[in-house]
C-alpha cells in the first residue's frame, strides 16, 4: 500500500481526492488579507498540507491505523458549483498559449475536477465587523450557500468551523479576546479559534520565496506575499489549520463512517437485504431512460454508501471503500444511473489500484467507466477525459506505456487542442515504451502537430513537428521528409523565421517522385518564402538544378592551341603522334647546358596546368532539372580564386577535403568577387538558362586570365529565381573529372586540374581553311586556302605544317593562289609549272614554310592548300601547325594551332549515269588529274 | 464501391523499395503521405508481433481511422480499408511469388528498389483481380 501511494499517481490521489473545506468569509477578511497580496484562501492554502502529522485513527471494525499524510483544499463559497465546460476550454486554451510563448516542452493538462461532495465550512469573521457573532450567522444563511447544499444534492447540516480574525495593526486584540469568548458560548468551544494576523509592523517581514506562490495564478515575481506576517503569525495559522484537520475533521469523518456504516449495514447487508433491494430495484424497471438515473438525495441510501466509500477512501482505509462501492455499482447499474454507476466504476478503478491487488480489475473498472461515460455522449466527454487520465496514469505507474498511450488516443475527442494535447502525450508514451516504439512517436506527434496547427499553435506544431523530424530524419520514406520539411518551413515563414524556414524548404526541393502539381507547390512556396524576405539568400550545395559534375569539360590552351572546338575532342594521342617530329623536345632546344633556356615553369608550379593570360578557359558544366516544372537559372557563372604568386594561395583551400572549409573559401570569394568587379584579374562569362522540366543543359562557362599568377577554378554558381544563389564547389578530391585534354601532368595529382597557372599573353594564331567542303566527289580537285591570323603584334615565325593525309590534302604554292582554276588543269600548259619559291621538303609530310614567313598585328597570311577526294569515304583531316614566338623572352617558345575537319568522299559511280558520259573520257581525266596532282606534290 | 488501398516492400532497415497505390479511389494530393505514415507506424506494431506469432499473415495489426494495416511477412504490407480478408491473402501470396521472382533475378541486389515495370504491372492487375 506504501508503495502505490509513492507512485505518481497515488501521490496525485493524495493530493487531488482530499477533503474540501468550503470558506465564507466577510470583506474586512479579505481587506486583511490583501495587505499581505494574497486572498484569503491563498492565505491559508500553504498551511493545508500536513506531511509529518500522527493522527490515531480506527477503522468502522475498530481496528486503529494512524495517518501521516493529510491535505484540505479549500475553496470559496462562490467556487463550489458544476464545474463550467467553457471556462476549463478557455483556461487550457491560455495554458498552452503561455506554454508555447515560453517553449516548455511537457505539457499536462488536468480539467479541473468536480468537487466532491464532501464538505466541511470554514466561517471567518473579522474582529472589525459590527456584531461578530450576527455576521457569523448571516454567512450561515442557506441564501448565499451554494445551491448544491439546497437542493438536496448535499447534507447540509456540515461541519462548521468559526474563525474570527484580528489585524494586529488596528491595536491589541482585546476585543477581539471579548467577541471570542462570546462566540465560544454561542457556538461551542471547540469549533471557535482566534487568528491574529499582520503582526509585523513594518510590513517587511521576509519569508521563503515560494510559500503562496504554487497557490498564486497570477504572482508577479516581484511581489512580496505575506510582508504583514511575523513568525508567530505564521506559527499560528499552522496550528490552527492543523487543529482544524485533526482535532476536528478526521474525528468527524470517522465518526461518520461508523454511523454510516452501521446504517448501511443495517439496511443493505446481510442476505435477507440483498434480496429485498433485488426484489424492490426490479419494480423500478419501467423508469424512463435517463443518463443521470433518479435523482438521488444526501438521504438516500445510495449517497449515503457514497459518502461512507469516498470517506473511507481519504481516510485510507480502501478496504471499506471498495465494498461499498461495489455494493452502490450494482445498484446504479440497476438504476441506469449510468453517470453515476461510471463514477462509482471509477472510484472503484482507483482503489484497487491503491490496493495494489489486482490488476486486471483495475483496468476493467477503468475501462467499464471510461467507455459509460462515452456512451452518454456529449455530456460524459470531460467525465471521460478525468477518468482516462487516471487510468493513463496507473499504466504508466506500473509501466505499460503501450497501453497508456492508446488510452491517450482514445481520450482524444472532438475538441482539437485538447486531442493535439493528448496525442502529443500518447506520443510520449510511445517513446517511453519497452521497446521504444519510434514510428508511432513520430506518427503521433505528427497528428498532434496537424492539430495543433489547426487551433493556430504555430509553435507548438513547429515543436511537436521538430520532434518527429528526429525520428524521421534519415528516412528514405521520401514523402513522409517532405511533408515534414515543408510544413516546418511553411510555418517557420509564417512566423517570420525565414532563414530556418529556407533552410526546411531547401530540403523538399529535389522531389522528383512528387507528382507535377506538389513540385509546383513546393517551388512556389518556396520562391514565395525567399521573395517575402527580400534579400538573397546564398545557399550552398543547392539542390536545384542538379550540377552534373561528371559533365564537368575544362577546354585550356597552353602551347597547344586549337582552332575549331572540334580539334578539341580528337584524342590527345593522335596529336602527339602528328606533332612528333615538329615539336623540339625540351632538351634539343637547348644549345648548351649554360644556356639559360626560360624555363617553362618553376618547379612548384609543375602539377599546375598553364594557360595564357587573355585567353579564355572554357567549362562546360550540365545542369539538370529534376523537376517536372521548369526553372529559370540566370548570372551562370564561375568562382575564381586568383593570386599572383603560387605561395599566396592558403595551401588548405585546395588541398583540405573538409567541405566546410571549401564552402568558407567560397563563401568569401562570392562576398569579395562583388566588390573587386571591376579590378578584377579575371572575366567571367555568365549565361542564363532555362531548364525545361527533366531537361539537362549544358551551360559554356569561360574565364579570362588577365593578369599572370595562379587562377583556380572553385566552384560554379547561379542564381534560382533571381533571389536564391546557389553555389557549388567543384571539389576536386570529391569529384571525377574529365579534362578533355589530356594534360601532361596528368600523372600528378589530380587535385591541380583546377589549377592554372597564368602566363604573360603571347602571340596566337587563328587559323582557319576556307571553301574546304564538307562532301565532294571521289576525284574532285579543289583549291582551298588556309588563313593565318595573329592579332598580336608580336610576330610569330618558323612556321612548320603537318597534315594527317596528304593523300587527300596538300600544300600548294603561294602562286597557285593566282592562278585560275581549274582553267590551269588544262594540258596545254607546256611549261612545267614546279616553281619552288623557298620551299623545302626535308619529309614527305612536315612542310616548311618560307624563312621569312611572319605573321603579326592581324595582317591575315592566305596560303593555298590542294584537296584531292582520293578515295571514297569518311575522312578526318588532322593538320598541325608549328609556330615560333618572335620574342624570345616569352615564357612559352613555340605553339601549336591544331584544325580538324571531316570530309565526306562519295563514290563517283553510282551517282553518275554511265550512258551520258564516255568511259574513256572519264578515264583520260583521271589520269590527267594524278600527273597534276604528282606534279604539285 | 471507390476504395483505398497503398502497397509497400519494405527492405532491411525499413527501406521501402517498393510503393503502389493500388486502390480505386481518386488519388487525393495529401493522400500518399498519409498512407506512407501509417504504414511507417505501423512497421512498430510488427516488430513486436513478429517475436510472438508464428503466422506469417498478419490481419489488420495496426489501425488508422478506418484503415487497417495488414502484413505478409513482415516485409510485404497493405494498407486498406476493405474487409475482404481472403483476398487480401490471395493477393500477399501472388505478389511474395513475384518478389521472389525478382529476387531470382542476378542482376537485381536485394535490398535495392525495384524498378521493374512489369513487376509494377502484376502487381497492379492482382490488386485489381483481389482486392
Amino acid at each position: 500500500m506504501a508503495d502505490q501511494a509513492n507512485t505518481p499517481l497515488g501521490r496525485m490521489l493524495l493530493d487531488e481526492i482530499t477533503p474540501a473545506v468550503m470558506v465564507l468569509r466577510t470583506p474586512l477578511v479579505e481587506d486583511i488579507c490583501a495587505q499581505n497580496g494574497v486572498n484569503l484562501v491563498e492565505l491559508l492554502s500553504p498551511f493545508c498540507v500536513f506531511n509529518n502529522i500522527d493522527v490515531p485513527v480506527r477503522t468502522a471494525n475498530d481496528q486503529p491505523y494512524r495517518l501521516h499524510k493529510f491535505k484540505l483544499r479549500l475553496f470559496y463559497a462562490s467556487d463550489v458549483r458544476q464545474p463550467n465546460v467553457e471556462v476549463a476550454k478557455e483556461r487550457l486554451k491560455k495554458v498552452i498559449t503561455f506554454a508555447g510563448e515560453n517553449d516548455v516542452s511537457d505539457l499536462y493538462s488536468d480539467p479541473p475536477l468536480p468537487i466532491e461532495s464532501v464538505l466541511n465550512t470554514l466561517v471567518v469573521v473579522s474582529s472589525k465587523d459590527e456584531e461578530p457573532i450576527n455576521k457569523f450567522v448571516d454567512l450561515l444563511n442557506t441564501n448565499q450557500l451554494p445551491s448544491l447544499l439546497n437542493d438536496g444534492a448535499m447534507d447540509p447540516k456540515i461541519l462548521k468551523h468559526f474563525l474570527l480574525v484580528h489585524d494586529n495593526l488596528d491595536g491589541t486584540p482585546e476585543k477581539a479576546l471579548k467577541v471570542l469568548a462570546d462566540m465560544r458560548s454561542t457556538f461551542g468551544l471547540n469549533a471557535c479559534r482566534l487568528l491574529c494576523l499582520n503582526s509585523s509592523q513594518d510590513g517587511l517581514a521576509d519569508h521563503q520565496e515560494n510559500l503562496w506562490a504554487p497557490f498564486k495564478s497570477d504572482a508577479s515575481p516581484g511581489q512580496r506575499l505575506g510582508c504583514f506576517l511575523s513568525m508567530e503569525d505564521l506559527d499560528e495559522l499552522t496550528d490552527i489549520m492543523q487543529d482544524l484537520s485533526s482535532k476536528l475533521i478526521i474525528p468527524h469523518m470517522e465518526q461518520k463512517i461508523r454511523v454510516l456504516n452501521q446504517q448501511v449495514s443495517a439496511t443493505r447487508k446481510g442476505f435477507r437485504n440483498q434480496i429485498k433491494n433485488l426484489w424492490w430495484r426490479k419494480g423500478k424497471d419501467d423508469t424512463p431512460e435517463n443518463n443521470n438515473g433518479p435523482m438521488y438525495t444526501f438521504s438516500s441510501i445510495e449517497s449515503q454508501i457514497r459518502v461512507l466509500g469516498d470517506y473511507a477512501f481519504m481516510l485510507r482505509d480502501y478496504e471499506l471503500a471498495l465494498s461499498n462501492y461495489r455494493l452502490l455499482s450494482t445498484d446504479y447499474k440497476l438504476d441506469k444511473a449510468w453517470k453515476r454507476y461510471a463514477g462509482v466504476q471509477e472510484m472503484m478503478g482507483l482503489t484497487y489500484f491503491m490496493l495494489d491487488q489486482s490488476r486486471k480489475d483495475a483496468e476493467y473498472s477503468m475501462e467499464n467507466a471510461f467507455t459509460t461515460y462515452l456512451r452518454m455522449g456529449s455530456s460524459g466527454q470531460r467525465n471521460a477525459t478525468r477518468c482516462g487520465l487516471w487510468w493513463v496514469e496507473m499504466l504508466k505507474s506500473r509501466d505499460q506505456y503501450k497501453e497508456a498511450a492508446s488510452v491517450y488516443c482514445r481520450i482524444s475527442g472532438e475538441d482539437p487542442l485538447h486531442s493535439a494535447v493528448m496525442l502529443e502525450q500518447a506520443s510520449y508514451c510511445y517513446l517511453l515504451a519497452k521497446p521504444p516504439m519510434l514510428r508511432k512517436y513520430g506518427f503521433h506527434l505528427i497528428l498532434s502537430g496537424d492539430l495543433y496547427k489547426k487551433c493556430d499553435q504555430t509553435k507548438h506544431a513547429i515543436r511537436t513537428y521538430r520532434g518527429a523530424l528526429s525520428v524521421f530524419k534519415q528516412t528514405m520514406w521520401n514523402r513522409i521528409r517532405d511533408h515534414l520539411h515543408f510544413h516546418i518551413g511553411k510555418w517557420y515563414a509564417f512566423l517570420g523565421m525565414s532563414d530556418v524556414a529556407i533552410k526546411h524548404m531547401l530540403e523538399v526541393l529535389d522531389c522528383s517522385y512528387q507528382s507535377k502539381a506538389t513540385q509546383e507547390l513546393f517551388l512556389r512556396d518556396f520562391i514565395h518564402i525567399v521573395q517575402k524576405t527580400g534579400k538573397t539568400f546564398e545557399v550552398f550545395r543547392l539542390q536545384l538544378p542538379i550540377i552534373n559534375i561528371s559533365s564537368l569539360k575544362i577546354v585550356f590552351e597552353d602551347h597547344r592551341t586549337f582552332a575549331s572546338p572540334a580539334a578539341v575532342n580528337v584524342r590527345e594521342s593522335l596529336w602527339r603522334s602528328l606533332e612528333e617530329d615538329m615539336i623540339p623536345s625540351l632538351s634539343t632546344t637547348r644549345n648548351n647546358w649554360l644556356d639559360s633556356q626560360p624555363k617553362l615553369m618553376q618547379k612548384n608550379y609543375k602539377e599546375s596546368n598553364v594557360c595564357v593570360a587573355g585567353e579564355a578557359i572554357k567549362v562546360d558544366i550540365g545542369f539538370k532539372n529534376p523537376l517536372q516544372v521548369s526553372v529559370t537559372i540566370s548570372n551562370v557563372s564561375l568562382i575564381c580564386q586568383h593570386s599572383a604568386t603560387a605561395d599566396e594561395t592558403e595551401p588548405d583551400a585546395n588541398s583540405s577535403s573538409s567541405e566546410n572549409q571549401n564552402d568558407e573559401v567560397l563563401r568569401k570569394l562570392v562576398s569579395s568577387r562583388e566588390l573587386n568587379l571591376d579590378t578584377s584579374s579575371f572575366t567571367l562569362s555568365e549565361v542564363d538558362i532555362s531548364l525545361g522540366g527533366g531537361e539537362t543543359i549544358v551551360a559554356p562557362l569561360t574565364v579570362t586570365p588577365r593578369v599572370e599568377g595562379v587562377l583556380n577554378i572553385v566552384g560554379v554558381m547561379w542564381k534560382l529565381s533571381g533571389s536564391l544563389v546557389g553555389f557549388h564547389s567543384l571539389e576536386p578530391n570529391v569529384t571525377r573529372k574529365k579534362i578533355a585534354k589530356g594534360s601532361r601532368k596528368l600523372k600528378h595529382s589530380k587535385s591541380s586540374n583546377l589549377k592554372f597557372l597564368v602566363i604573360k599573353s603571347l602571340p596566337k594564331l587563328d587559323g582557319v581553311i576556307h571553301h574546304l567542303p564538307k562532301t565532294v566527289y571521289v576525284g574532285d580537285i579543289r583549291r582551298l586556302s588556309l588563313e593565318l591570323n595573329n592579332p598580336s603584334e608580336i610576330a610569330v615565325k618558323r612556321l612548320k605544317m603537318k597534315i594527317s593525309h596528304p593523300r587527300f590534302l596538300n600544300v600548294g604554292n603561294p602562286e597557285d593562289i593566282n592562278i585560275v582554276f581549274p582553267a590551269c588543269l588544262e594540258k596545254d600548259s607546256s611549261a612545267p609549272s614546279n616553281v619552288k619559291v623557298g620551299t623545302e621538303k626535308i619529309l614527305d609530310t612536315v612542310f616548311l614554310f618560307p624563312e621569312d614567313a611572319t605573321i603579326h598585328g592581324g595582317t591575315p597570311f592566305v596560303w593555298p592548300l590542294w584537296l584531292r577526294a582520293a578515295a571514297p569515304g569518311h575522312i578526318s583531316l588532322y593538320i598541325t601547325l608549328y609556330y615560333e614566338m618572335g620574342d624570345l623572352s616569352a615564357v612559352m617558345r613555340y605553339r601549336t594551332l591544331r584544325m580538324h575537319y571531316v570530309l565526306e568522299v562519295h563514290s563517283l559511280i553510282p551517282k553518275m549515269t554511265i550512258s551520258l558520259v564516255d568511259i574513256t573520257l572519264i578515264e583520260q581525266y583521271q589520269k590527267h588529274i594524278s600527273t597534276k596532282w604528282n606534279s604539285m606534290c | 464501391m471507390a476504395t483505398t488501398a497503398c502497397f509497400m516492400i519494405v527492405s532491411r532497415n525499413d527501406i521501402p523499395i517498393y510503393e503502389a497505390e493500388v486502390g480505386t479511389a481518386p488519388k487525393k494530393e495529401d493522400a500518399a503521405h498519409q498512407h506512407q505514415f501509417i504504414l511507417h507506424a505501423a512497421l512498430d506494431i510488427v516488430q513486436d508481433l513478429a517475436w510472438t506469432t508464428s503466422a506469417m499473415f498478419l490481419k489488420a495489426i495496426d489501425r488508422f481511422n478506418d484503415l487497417a494495416v495488414s502484413f505478409i511477412h513482415t516485409r510485404l504490407m497493405l494498407l486498406h480499408d476493405s474487409r475482404n480478408d481472403d483476398g487480401i491473402k490471395t493477393f500477399f501470396q501472388e505478389v511474395h511469388e513475384l518478389y521472389i521472382k525478382i529476387l531470382l533475378n542476378p542482376l537485381y541486389l536485394p535490398g535495392s528498389r525495384i524498378t521493374s515495370s512489369q513487376f509494377d504491372t502484376k502487381v497492379r492487375a492482382l490488386a485489381r483481380k483481389y482486392l
